[in-house]
Protein backbone atom coordinates (compact mmCIF):
# COMPACT_ATOMS: atom_id res chain seq x y z
CA UNK A 1 0.00 0.00 0.00
CA UNK A 2 1.38 3.38 -0.99
CA UNK A 3 0.20 6.63 0.57
CA UNK A 4 1.10 10.28 0.09
CA UNK A 5 1.14 13.00 2.77
CA UNK A 6 -2.44 14.00 3.45
CA UNK A 7 -3.75 10.55 2.61
CA UNK A 8 -5.06 8.09 5.16
CA UNK A 9 -5.85 4.50 5.73
CA UNK A 10 -8.60 3.12 7.90
CA UNK A 11 -8.33 0.12 10.21
CA UNK A 12 -11.66 -1.46 11.11
CA UNK A 13 -14.54 0.90 11.76
CA UNK A 14 -13.00 3.45 14.07
CA UNK A 15 -9.26 3.83 13.54
CA UNK A 16 -7.78 6.19 11.00
CA UNK A 17 -4.08 6.69 10.31
CA UNK A 18 -2.98 9.68 8.28
CA UNK A 19 0.41 10.39 6.76
CA UNK A 20 1.03 13.99 7.78
CA UNK A 21 4.57 14.45 6.56
CA UNK A 22 7.08 12.26 4.77
CA UNK A 23 10.82 12.75 4.95
CA UNK A 24 13.53 10.61 3.37
CA UNK A 25 13.97 8.45 6.45
CA UNK A 26 10.90 9.04 8.58
CA UNK A 27 7.24 9.85 8.40
CA UNK A 28 4.94 11.72 10.74
CA UNK A 29 1.66 9.93 11.34
CA UNK A 30 -1.59 11.09 12.87
CA UNK A 31 -3.88 8.52 14.43
CA UNK A 32 -7.55 8.90 15.26
CA UNK A 33 -8.84 6.13 17.50
CA UNK A 34 -11.25 5.58 20.38
CA UNK A 35 -9.95 6.39 23.88
CA UNK A 36 -9.96 2.69 24.70
CA UNK A 37 -7.29 2.02 22.08
CA UNK A 38 -3.73 2.46 23.30
CA UNK A 39 -1.35 3.92 20.71
CA UNK A 40 2.35 3.63 21.40
CA UNK A 41 5.44 3.08 19.34
CA UNK A 42 6.28 -0.61 19.10
CA UNK A 43 9.60 -0.09 20.84
CA UNK A 44 7.79 1.56 23.76
CA UNK A 45 5.81 -1.63 24.26
CA UNK A 46 9.02 -3.68 24.17
CA UNK A 47 10.69 -1.35 26.67
CA UNK A 48 7.64 -1.46 28.95
CA UNK A 49 7.91 -5.25 29.15
CA UNK A 50 11.67 -5.05 29.65
CA UNK A 51 11.22 -2.51 32.46
CA UNK A 52 8.70 -4.79 34.18
CA UNK A 53 11.15 -7.68 34.07
CA UNK A 54 13.98 -5.44 35.22
CA UNK A 55 11.96 -4.14 38.15
CA UNK A 56 10.63 -7.42 39.44
CA UNK A 57 13.49 -9.81 38.65
CA UNK A 58 16.18 -8.30 40.82
CA UNK A 59 16.68 -9.43 44.38
CA UNK A 60 19.59 -9.45 46.82
CA UNK A 61 21.02 -12.59 45.22
CA UNK A 62 20.98 -11.00 41.79
CA UNK A 63 22.74 -7.92 43.16
CA UNK A 64 25.47 -10.07 44.70
CA UNK A 65 25.91 -11.89 41.42
CA UNK A 66 26.12 -8.59 39.51
CA UNK A 67 28.78 -7.33 41.88
CA UNK A 68 30.88 -10.39 41.16
CA UNK A 69 30.70 -9.47 37.48
CA UNK A 70 31.57 -5.85 38.11
CA UNK A 71 34.02 -5.79 40.99
CA UNK A 72 35.07 -2.37 42.18
CA UNK B 1 14.81 15.34 56.52
CA UNK B 2 12.27 13.09 54.77
CA UNK B 3 12.52 9.37 55.25
CA UNK B 4 11.54 6.57 52.88
CA UNK B 5 11.40 2.81 52.82
CA UNK B 6 13.59 1.11 50.24
CA UNK B 7 13.46 -2.28 48.59
CA UNK B 8 16.97 -3.38 49.46
CA UNK B 9 18.39 -1.15 52.16
CA UNK B 10 15.71 -0.61 54.80
CA UNK B 11 14.60 2.88 55.76
CA UNK B 12 16.75 5.78 54.64
CA UNK B 13 16.78 9.53 55.06
CA UNK B 14 17.18 11.60 51.94
CA UNK B 15 17.55 15.25 51.09
CA UNK B 16 14.50 16.76 49.43
CA UNK B 17 16.81 18.30 46.84
CA UNK B 18 18.16 14.89 45.85
CA UNK B 19 14.82 13.84 44.37
CA UNK B 20 14.66 13.30 40.61
CA UNK B 21 11.34 13.95 38.93
CA UNK B 22 10.33 11.86 35.91
CA UNK B 23 7.39 13.78 34.40
CA UNK B 24 6.25 10.75 32.39
CA UNK B 25 7.47 8.04 34.74
CA UNK B 26 9.10 5.10 32.96
CA UNK B 27 7.24 2.89 30.46
CA UNK B 28 5.28 0.39 32.51
CA UNK B 29 5.57 2.60 35.60
CA UNK B 30 4.00 5.82 34.41
CA UNK B 31 2.49 6.58 37.83
CA UNK B 32 5.86 6.65 39.56
CA UNK B 33 7.29 10.10 39.07
CA UNK B 34 9.70 10.73 41.93
CA UNK B 35 12.85 8.74 42.57
CA UNK B 36 16.10 8.98 44.48
CA UNK B 37 19.42 7.44 43.56
CA UNK B 38 20.70 5.49 46.53
CA UNK B 39 24.41 5.79 47.16
CA UNK B 40 25.74 2.46 48.32
CA UNK B 41 29.54 2.59 48.23
CA UNK B 42 29.96 -1.16 48.71
CA UNK B 43 27.77 -1.81 45.66
CA UNK B 44 29.52 0.46 43.20
CA UNK B 45 29.38 0.65 40.24
CA UNK B 46 25.75 -0.46 40.58
CA UNK B 47 23.23 2.31 41.01
CA UNK B 48 19.81 2.05 42.61
CA UNK B 49 16.88 4.13 41.43
CA UNK B 50 14.36 3.91 44.25
CA UNK B 51 10.75 5.00 43.78
CA UNK B 52 9.45 7.27 46.51
CA UNK B 53 5.87 6.09 45.94
CA UNK B 54 6.43 2.33 46.15
CA UNK B 55 9.16 0.84 48.30
CA UNK B 56 9.15 -2.34 46.19
CA UNK B 57 10.07 -0.48 43.03
CA UNK B 58 13.80 -0.07 42.77
CA UNK B 59 15.64 -0.30 39.48
CA UNK B 60 19.24 -1.46 39.37
CA UNK B 61 21.38 0.36 36.84
CA UNK B 62 24.94 0.75 35.64
CA UNK B 63 26.48 3.91 34.25
CA UNK B 64 26.19 3.47 30.51
CA UNK B 65 29.90 4.10 29.97
CA UNK B 66 30.74 1.24 32.33
CA UNK B 67 28.79 -1.11 30.09
CA UNK B 68 29.97 0.44 26.82
CA UNK B 69 32.79 3.01 27.03
CA UNK B 70 32.07 4.04 23.45
CA UNK B 71 28.32 4.49 23.86
CA UNK B 72 26.86 7.20 21.67
CA UNK B 73 23.85 8.96 23.11
CA UNK B 74 22.19 11.11 20.49
CA UNK B 75 19.36 12.97 22.18
CA UNK B 76 16.73 14.42 19.88
CA UNK B 77 15.68 18.05 20.22
CA UNK B 78 12.39 16.83 21.72
CA UNK B 79 14.28 14.86 24.37
CA UNK B 80 16.57 17.80 25.15
CA UNK B 81 13.49 19.95 25.57
CA UNK B 82 11.82 17.37 27.79
CA UNK B 83 14.92 17.30 29.99
CA UNK B 84 15.15 21.10 30.01
CA UNK B 85 18.62 20.95 28.45
CA UNK B 86 20.00 23.52 26.00
CA UNK B 87 19.33 22.39 22.44
CA UNK B 88 22.32 24.16 20.90
CA UNK B 89 24.95 21.76 22.19
CA UNK B 90 25.27 18.10 23.11
CA UNK B 91 25.10 17.53 26.87
CA UNK B 92 28.12 15.93 28.52
CA UNK B 93 27.60 12.66 30.34
CA UNK B 94 28.79 13.05 33.92
CA UNK B 95 28.64 16.83 33.80
CA UNK B 96 25.26 17.91 32.43
CA UNK B 97 23.52 14.58 32.50
CA UNK B 98 23.69 11.18 34.05
CA UNK B 99 23.08 8.33 31.64
CA UNK B 100 22.55 4.83 32.97
CA UNK B 101 21.21 1.55 31.71
CA UNK B 102 18.61 -0.60 33.44
CA UNK B 103 19.84 -4.05 34.35
CA UNK B 104 17.65 -7.10 34.00
CA UNK B 105 18.47 -10.39 35.69
CA UNK B 106 16.06 -13.03 34.47
CA UNK B 107 16.45 -16.22 36.45
CA UNK B 108 19.18 -18.51 35.19
CA UNK B 109 20.15 -16.20 32.39
CA UNK B 110 23.04 -13.85 31.76
CA UNK B 111 22.17 -10.37 33.07
CA UNK B 112 21.38 -7.90 30.35
CA UNK B 113 21.56 -4.14 29.98
CA UNK B 114 18.98 -2.09 28.13
CA UNK B 115 21.17 0.04 25.88
CA UNK B 116 18.29 0.89 23.56
CA UNK B 117 16.48 2.82 26.27
CA UNK B 118 18.83 4.43 28.80
CA UNK B 119 17.66 6.50 31.73
CA UNK B 120 18.87 10.08 31.30
CA UNK B 121 18.66 12.73 34.01
CA UNK B 122 19.49 16.41 33.95
CA UNK B 123 21.89 16.73 36.88
CA UNK B 124 21.17 20.42 37.39
CA UNK B 125 17.39 20.45 37.04
CA UNK B 126 16.80 16.98 38.50
CA UNK B 127 14.49 15.97 35.67
CA UNK B 128 14.64 12.46 34.28
CA UNK B 129 13.30 10.37 31.46
CA UNK B 130 13.89 7.07 29.77
CA UNK B 131 14.71 7.74 26.15
CA UNK B 132 13.82 5.05 23.63
CA UNK B 133 16.12 4.90 20.64
CA UNK B 134 14.69 2.05 18.62
CA UNK B 135 16.77 2.91 15.58
CA UNK B 136 20.08 3.36 17.41
CA UNK B 137 21.32 -0.14 16.68
CA UNK B 138 21.66 -0.80 20.42
CA UNK B 139 19.94 -3.81 21.98
CA UNK B 140 17.40 -3.67 24.80
CA UNK B 141 18.90 -6.94 26.04
CA UNK B 142 22.65 -6.53 25.72
CA UNK B 143 24.32 -9.41 27.60
CA UNK B 144 26.64 -8.10 30.29
CA UNK B 145 29.96 -9.51 29.26
CA UNK B 146 32.71 -9.46 31.78
CA UNK B 147 35.56 -7.22 30.78
CA UNK B 148 37.31 -7.62 34.09
CA UNK B 149 39.77 -10.37 34.94
CA UNK B 150 38.31 -13.75 34.07
CA UNK B 151 38.47 -15.06 37.63
CA UNK B 152 36.06 -12.39 38.80
CA UNK B 153 33.31 -13.71 36.52
CA UNK B 154 30.85 -16.05 38.12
Amino acid sequence: MWRRPGESLVVGESIEIEVIEARPNRVKLGVVAPDSVSIVRKETRIIREENMTAAWSIDHGAIASLLRRFPR
Amino acid sequence: MPRTQTKFFGDIDYHADSVFHFPSGLPGFEDHRDFVFLHVPQSEPLMFLQSLSNRNLCFVLLPILVVDPHYRLNLTSEELFELDLPVEREPLIGEDILCATLICVAQGEVPTANLMAPVVVNLRKHIGTQVIHGDSGYSHQQPLVCEQAAHSCS
